[in-house]
């Protein structure tokens, strides 16, 4: 692998992650801001509650996944390494 | 959390508040005065109690739904393994069922630290995101592991949740 190739895949793989996490934290906080709240107010209502949070943080959290996957993979297994 | 010694030393200020909220309130002192000696003072502490025993019930909910969307997750990745045995060869069904394995680790991880935020965390921990990480390092360094087949095994945890969500009935 060339100089030029590595140096674009490690600042690729630094964007895809930070980039790649803005979002999906900007929204698990204010998701669990909401959960917590919800909690708060209504405790009877907590197990269902979590059980929510849990579904969208899972689904949240898989594109700071996908960003992570797009970065390791350029670090370790880059496909446009001669 | 408030145990019982932690209620009883409540209850003195909860019953303060009650009764300056009472007295500030119009007709306050007339119902404090037609009230007085009743045994009224208790019912805050009476609520605070089955207050804690509902949110301990509905956090065993949330310990049983856990528990459903595992089995599921389970039931998906043994139909996405015997799938990929027939139709690819071994080393994509190990890769995937790898990968699986992975995902139910990287979801339980997520469902307790979701478990206990608010309690004794105030924000969601990022450890589980290191499942995935060591998952592509595994692949990038073992030769039979493939990185496709592992990585839709990982994210099988998705469809997983998505039938859970469709059976669940009151969701």
């Amino acid at each position: 692998m060339d100089s030029i190739t590595t140096a674009a895949s490690v600042v690729a793989a630094g964007l895809a992650v930070g980039l790649g996490a803005i979002g999906p934290g900007i929204g698990q906080g204010s998701a669990a801001q909401g959960a917590v709240e919800g909690i708060a107010r209504q405790p009877e209502a907590e197990g269902k509650i979590r059980g929510t949070l849990l579904l969208s943080f899972a689904f949240m959290e898989s594109l700071t996944i996908y960003g992570l996957v797009v970065a390791l993979v350029l670090l370790f297994a880059n496909p446009f390494a001669g | 959390m408030v145990d019982s010694a932690g209620l009883w030393s409540m209850e003195p200020l909860l019953a303060s508040r009650l009764a300056t909220h009472l007295k500030n309130s119009p007709n306050g002192e007339e119902y404090l005065c037609a009230n007085s000696g009743s045994g009224n003072e208790l019912e805050p502490s009476i609520e605070i109690e089955s207050n804690q025993i509902r949110s301990v019930d509905s956090f065993d909910e949330y310990v049983s739904f856990q528990r459903r969307i595992f089995r599921v997750n389970l039931v998906v990745t043994a139909i996405a393994g015997i799938l990929t045995i027939i139709f690819f060869d071994s080393n994509a069904a190990i890769s995937l069922l790898l990968g699986a394995f992975s995902g139910i680790l990287y979801l339980r991880l997520l469902a307790k630290s979701i478990g206990s935020l608010g309690k004794t965390s105030s924000s969601v921990s990022k450890f589980q995101l290191l499942v995935p990480v060591v998952l592509i390092l595994a692949v990038s360094k073992l030769a039979v592991i493939q990185l496709l087949p592992a990585l839709v095994g990982f994210l099988l945890y998705k469809p997983s949740l998505i039938i859970q969500f469709l059976l669940e009935p009151s969701a």
